[in-house]
C-alpha cells in the first residue's frame, strides 16, 4: 500500500474535508477495513450519518475512489478517511485475496486511468492535514449564561415548531374535509394535484414528513385498479385523520413527531435510552427504492432477525437527494451479518440503525415460524398498536402464487387453496408462478403484498 | 363487522365517492363513536372508523378462478451452489442475447449443473437449450404436472405422455441409440400430427441417418407437405439415393445448373480437372444459379461431371466465385454424404485464411472432432476470431492452454486489451466470453491472468463467463449439491 498524508492533503477537496476525515480515522466507526495488495485496493465499510453503512473503495496505484455517501464533495470524507488509516495504520486492513462482489462492479464500471480526463495537479494550497489532526481548540467555552440562552432558544423553536405543526394538521383536517365534501371521486381524478397543494402548505408549516406521504398518496392510488381506488382513498385519509388525532393528544411522542415534523438524527437514536438495541443475526431480505416527488429517494432495506423464534423485522431507512445518482446499497437481498441493531423508539418498532457489524453469519433457512394460520394476524396486531401506518412486514405460511383472469397475482394459501389469498403488487416472474414457496417475506398495505423473498423448493427466491 | 356495520360501510363509501355528508347514514354504533360538535369533525371521525374497518375487518375477496401453474418441474441435475451464483449472474447479464445465455446453460450444464430458475430458463420455443432443460421447455410451452410425472420412456403408448420438447429429445436419444426403433415411432406416430410437427419429426432423422432409413423416406415422396417431401429427398441424398428413382431424378435441374460451371485443367506435369463458377452477365443468372444450388443434390451434380463426391471437391477452384463457393458449400451441407461433408470441412480448415469460415457453413453436419479442429483453427489464425461466436453446437469446456498459447490468438488479445483502440478492445471482449464457453477450467484461468497481466481490469464484466468456468472446476462437495 503506498500512501502518504502529502497525497491525502492534495487530494481534498478543502481542509473543512480534512478536518471531518480525522473524525473518521477511529477504528471503531469502520466495522470492516480489508485489502487486496495485488490488486493496490483498499475498502471499508465507514458507518455514517446513515442508518446503512457506507461502502468506501481506494485504488491505491492510480488514485480513484468510490463512496456510497451522497456527499458532493470528491473525495468524500470517508475516501480520506481510509485513506488517512491506510497511510497511517496499514495493519488495521485485513489481507483478502477476493474482492467483494461492490468492489468488482465498481472496478468494472470505472474508467480506466488511461482515459480519465486530464485534471489539473491536485495542490495542497490553503490545506494542512497537520491541522486536521489537532483537536479543535477554537471552539469557545460555553458559560452558563450562554447555555440558559442557547436552551431558552431551542425551546422557544421548539414551541414554535408545535404551534406550526398544529396549525398544519388544522389545514389538513380542513382539506380532508373538503374531499369527503367534494366526493373522493373527484378526488382520485384530480388527487395529483390536489395532494401536491396540500404538501405545499403542510412543507410551510414543518409538517415535513406528513407532506412526503401526502405526495406519495396519489402513486399508492394509481398502484391500484380503478374499482379499488375510493377504498384506498378511504383507508389513506383515515389514517391521516388518525394520525392527526394522535400528534394532538401527544405532541411529544418521538414516534408521532417523525411520522409528522422530522426525524431524530443518528446520535441521538444512540444516545436514547428508551431505543432498543437486539443483537442477532440478520438476512436483508429485500430493498424497496422509491424516488418520491420531492426529489428524494428513500432507500429501506428490510431486515429478518434470523434468531427471533417470533418474526422480528428491521428497516434500515436512508434518503438522499435523487439529483446524486443512482446509489448502490451497503447490503445486497441474501446477505446475511452479526450486528447490533438500535431501534428508533416505536409502538411497533421496525425502523433500525447499524449502531454495530460483528462479521458476517452463516448461510441457512429462516426458523419455523411460517405456520398455517391467519396470515393477516401480525397486521392487525400492528394496527392495533399505530392505526396510522401503512406498510407492515409480514411471513407469509407455505403458499404459491396464482394468477386471477386478468393475470394478476394473488399469493395463495397451501394449506386452504380456496379461501385465503392476498393480491401481489406489480406483475411477477412467469417462473414464480411454478414455485412452491415455503414462507414468504412481503410488505402488506391493506390492498397489496409487496413481495421481499421467499423460501421455496428451489432454495431461497429474491423477490424484491 | 356485523352485516349491519358492512350495508353501514356500502353506504358511506357510496355516499363520500360522490360527495356530501354522510353522518345520518352510518351504522348506529359508529354515530354514536364518531358524534362531535362539528359536521366536518363527524365526517372525519367517521372515515376514521370506516379506514379501520376496511383496514382490518375486510380482506380481499379472492376470485374464484384462480389459476395456479403446475409446478415447475425438478431437472435431472442438481442445481448450481449458490455460492457460484453470482459468477453466473455475471456472466448471464455481459451475455447479450438469448443464444448468448443459452451457451452460459450449456457450459454449467457440462459440468452438471443445471441454473436456478430465477436466474435463467429456457423459452418455451427454445431447441437450443441443453437437453437436460426439455422438462423446463415443456413447463413453459404449458405442460401439465400430471403428464410430466406420468411419463418414463418414449413408446407408442407414451407418445402422446410427451410434450414436444421432451419427446425431441427422447427421440434424438432413441435415433443415437436404438435408430430402427426411433423410425418406427415417427413413421407409426408422424402420420397423424400436422404437417409442422412432421416436418420436425422428419428432421430428426438426420441423427444417425443409415441405410435402413431409404425406404420410409422414399415412402415420404407422396407425403401432403411440399416441405416434407423436400426434406425426405435431402435426407435420401445423403445416402445417395432419389426420392423417386423413375423420374431419372433431378437430371434437367441438375443440367442446368452443371452449364454455370466450367471444366478446366491445372498442372504442367500431372494435368487434372478443375471445376470453378462461370462469370454471370446478369443479376437474373446469379438468382437462378442460386436457386438450383438450393434444389439440386449435389451428388447429381458430381455425376453430371462423372465426379465422385470426394472428387468433385478436390477438384473445385475456391477463390474464383465467392457467391458460388457458398452456394456450393450449402448444397454439401444439405444433401452432400457424410463422407462429402468431411472431405470438404477438412479441406477448407487445411486452406486456412477466409476459406475455413465457409466451414461453419457446415457446422450440422460436422462431428464433434472436427468443430474442435476448426475452432483451433480460427484461434491459430486469429483472423476470424468472431467466427467463434458462430460455431453452432461446439461441446463446451475442452479447449487446451496449448490451443491458446500456440496459436496467434493470445498474443492478439493480449494486445487488443492492453492497446488504446475501444473497437478492438469490445471485440476482444466478445472474444474471451466465446473462450469462456470453449475453454476447459485451467485454460479459463490461465486466460483470465494473462489479460488481466495485459491491462484489463480484473473486474471485467467480460471475463464472467471465463470466472465462472474456473469456479466450476472445484469440485462441489455433497452439501452444495
Amino acid at each position: 500500500m503506498q500512501l502518504d498524508l502529502k497525497t491525502i492533503e492534495a487530494l481534498a477537496p478543502d481542509q473543512a474535508s480534512l478536518g471531518a476525515a480525522a473524525k473518521l480515522t477511529k477504528r471503531s466507526n469502520w466495522p470492516r477495513l480489508e485489502t487486496n495488495e495485488q490488486l493496490g485496493l483498499i475498502w471499508g465499510e465507514c458507518q455514517g450519518s446513515g442508518s446503512n453503512p457506507y461502502r468506501v473503495a481506494f485504488d491505491t496505484r492510480d488514485h480513484g475512489y468510490k463512496c456510497t455517501c451522497p456527499s458532493r464533495k470528491f473525495p468524500c470524507k470517508h475516501i480520506l478517511g481510509l485513506m488517512w488509516i491506510g497511510a497511517t495504520a496499514p495493519a488495521s486492513f485485513a489481507r483478502v485475496d477476493q474482492t467483494p462482489e461492490w468492489v468488482n462492479d465498481w472496478l468494472g464500471r470505472r474508467r480506466k486511468p488511461g482515459q480519465q480526463p486530464t485534471q489539473a495537479p491536485a495542490s495542497s494550497e490553503g490545506k494542512s492535514i497537520d491541522e486536521a489532526s489537532r483537536p479543535d481548540e477554537s471552539a469557545p467555552v460555553e458559560d452558563a449564561a450562554a447555555a440558559e440562552r442557547r436552551e431558552a432558544a431551542q425551546r422557544r423553536r421548539a414551541e414554535d415548531t408545535r404551534s406550526a405543526v398544529s396549525a398544519a394538521l388544522d389545514e389538513l383536517d380542513q382539506w380532508i374535509a373538503d374531499q369527503l365534501r367534494l366526493g373522493l371521486a373527484g378526488f382520485v381524478d384530480a388527487c395529483s394535484e390536489r395532494c401536491r397543494r396540500i404538501a405545499a402548505r403542510l412543507v410551510d408549516l414543518k409538517a415535513t414528513a406528513l407532506a412526503g406521504r401526502i405526495d406519495e398518496l396519489p402513486a399508492r392510488l394509481m398502484a391500484l385498479r380503478g374499482e379499488e381506488r375510493p377504498d384506498a382513498a378511504i383507508r389513506e385519509l383515515g389514517k391521516l385523520v388518525l394520525l392527526a388525532k394522535a400528534w394532538r393528544a401527544a405532541p411529544d411522542d418521538a414516534e408521532l413527531k417523525r411520522l409528522v415534523s422530522t426525524s431524530e438524527t443518528r446520535d441521538q437514536i444512540l444516545a436514547n435510552p428508551d431505543a432498543v438495541h437486539v443483537e442477532s443475526d440478520w438476512e436483508v431480505l429485500g430493498e424497496k427504492i422509491v424516488t418520491r416527488r420531492d426529489g428524494l429517494v428513500s432507500h429501506a432495506t428490510w431486515l429478518l432477525d434470523l434468531k427471533s423464534s417470533a418474526p422480528r423485522f428491521a428497516v434500515l431507512l436512508d434518503f438522499f437527494p435523487a439529483s446524486a445518482g443512482k446509489r448502490s446499497g451497503a447490503f445486497a437481498p441474501g446477505d446475511r451479518f452479526k450486528a447490533r441493531l438500535v431501534f428508533y423508539p416505536s409502538r411497533n418498532p421496525l425502523r433500525a440503525l447499524v449502531a454495530e457489524r460483528l462479521g458476517d453469519a452463516a448461510p441457512g433457512n429462516w426458523s419455523d415460524f411460517a405456520r398455517a394460520g391467519d396470515p393477516l394476524a401480525a397486521y392487525a396486531s400492528f394496527q392495533d398498536g399505530a392505526p396510522w401506518l401503512t406498510d407492515c412486514p409480514i411471513i407469509l405460511p407455505a403458499g404459491a402464487i396464482a394468477l386471477d383472469e386478468k393475470d394478476g397475482a394473488w399469493w395463495q394459501a397451501a394449506s386452504d387453496p380456496h379461501g385465503i389469498a392476498l393480491p401481489v403488487a406489480g406483475s411477477v416472474s412467469q417462473t414464480l408462478l411454478g414455485l412452491d414457496l415455503a414462507a414468504t417475506a412481503a410488505l402488506w398495505n391493506g390492498a397489496r403484498l409487496e413481495l421481499l423473498a421467499s423460501q421455496s423448493n428451489m432454495g431461497r427466491l429474491d423477490l424484491s | 363487522m356485523n352485516e349491519l356495520e358492512q350495508a353501514g360501510l356500502a353506504r358511506l363509501r357510496d355516499g363520500w365517492t360522490s360527495g356530501g355528508a354522510m353522518f345520518e347514514f352510518a351504522p348506529v354504533s359508529w354515530k354514536e363513536a364518531a358524534t362531535a360538535s362539528s359536521p366536518d369533525e363527524q365526517e372525519r371521525r367517521l372515515l376514521a372508523i370506516a379506514a379501520q374497518a376496511l383496514d382490518v375487518a375486510l380482506r380481499p375477496a379472492a376470485p374464484k378462478t384462480l389459476k395456479r401453474r403446475p409446478p415447475l418441474p425438478v431437472l435431472a441435475l442438481p442445481m448450481l451452489p449458490d455460492r457460484l451464483r453470482p459468477a453466473l449472474r455475471a456472466a448471464l447479464k455481459f451475455a447479450a442475447d438469448a443464444r448468448l445465455k443459452t451457451r452460459v446453460a450449456a457450459l454449467v450444464a457440462s459440468r452438471g449443473f443445471v441454473l436456478h430458475p430465477m436466474d435463467w430458463t429456457p423459452a418455451a420455443s427454445s431447441q437450443e437449450s441443453p437437453e437436460v432443460y426439455a422438462p423446463w421447455v415443456d413447463w413453459q410451452a404449458g405442460a401439465d404436472d400430471e403428464k410430466q410425472s406420468r411419463r418414463e420412456h418414449l413408446t407408442a403408448e407414451t407418445w402422446d405422455d410427451f410434450y414436444p420438447a421432451a419427446r425431441r429429445s427422447a427421440l434424438v436419444d432413441l435415433r443415437r441409440t436404438m435408430p430402427a426403433l426411433a423410425r418406427t415411432l415417427i413413421e407409426t406416430k408422424g402420420a397423424s400430427e400436422p404437417a409442422e410437427v412432421r416436418l420436425a419429426l422428419i428432421e430428426l432423422m438426420r441423427f444417425g441417418l443409415n441405410a435402413d432409413d431409404v425406404p420410409f423416406l422414399k415412402s415420404l415422396s407422396t407425403d401432403r407437405s411440399g416441405k416434407v417431401r423436400e426434406m425426405a429427398g435431402r435426407l435420401l441424398a445423403r445416402l445417395g439415393e432419389h426420392a423417386n428413382p423413375t423420374d431419372g431424378g433431378s437430371e434437367d435441374p441438375t443440367a442446368e445448373l452443371a452449364a454455370f460451371i466450367e471444366e478446366g485443367k491445372s498442372g504442367f506435369i500431372r494435368r487434372r480437372t478443375t471445376y470453378a463458377a462461370t462469370k454471370l452477365k446478369s443479376p437474373a443468372q446469379q438468382a437462378r444459379r442460386a436457386d438450383l444450388f438450393a434444389s439440386c443434390y449435389f451428388r447429381d451434380l458430381a455425376s453430371h461431371f462423372g465426379k465422385t463426391e470426394s472428387d468433385f471437391i478436390g477438384a473445385w477452384q475456391f477463390g474464383v466465385d465467392d457467391n458460388a463457393d457458398l452456394f456450393l458449400v450449402r448444397m454439401v451441407s444439405v444433401s452432400g454424404s457424410d463422407a462429402a461433408v468431411a472431405c470438404l470441412a477438412d479441406m477448407l480448415v487445411a486452406a486456412g485464411g477466409r476459406l475455413v469460415l465457409l466451414t461453419l457453413q457446415l457446422m450440422l453436419r460436422l462431428d464433434s472432432g472436427r468443430k474442435r479442429v476448426l475452432v483451433r483453427q480460427i484461434l491459430n489464425d486469429a483472423q476470424n476470431l468472431a467466427a467463434l461466436n458462430l460455431v453452432d453446437g461446439a461441446e463446451a469446456g475442452w479447449l487446451e492452454w496449448g490451443d491458446l498459447a500456440n496459436g496467434k490468438t493470445l498474443s492478439a488479445l493480449r494486445s487488443a486489451v492492453s492497446g488504446d483502440n475501444d473497437v478492438t478492445k469490445r471485440s476482444a471482449e466478445q472474444y474471451l466470453e466465446a473462450i469462456g464457453f470453449l475453454a476447459n477450467p485451467v485454460t479459463a484461468e490461465k486466460l483470465i491472468g494473462e489479460v488481466v497481466a495485459a491491462g484489463l481490469p480484473p473486474a471485467s464484466p467480460s471475463l464472467g463467463l471465463l470466472r465462472l468456468n474456473a469456479a466450476l472446476a472445484e469440485n462441489p462437495s455433497q452439501t452444495d449439491r
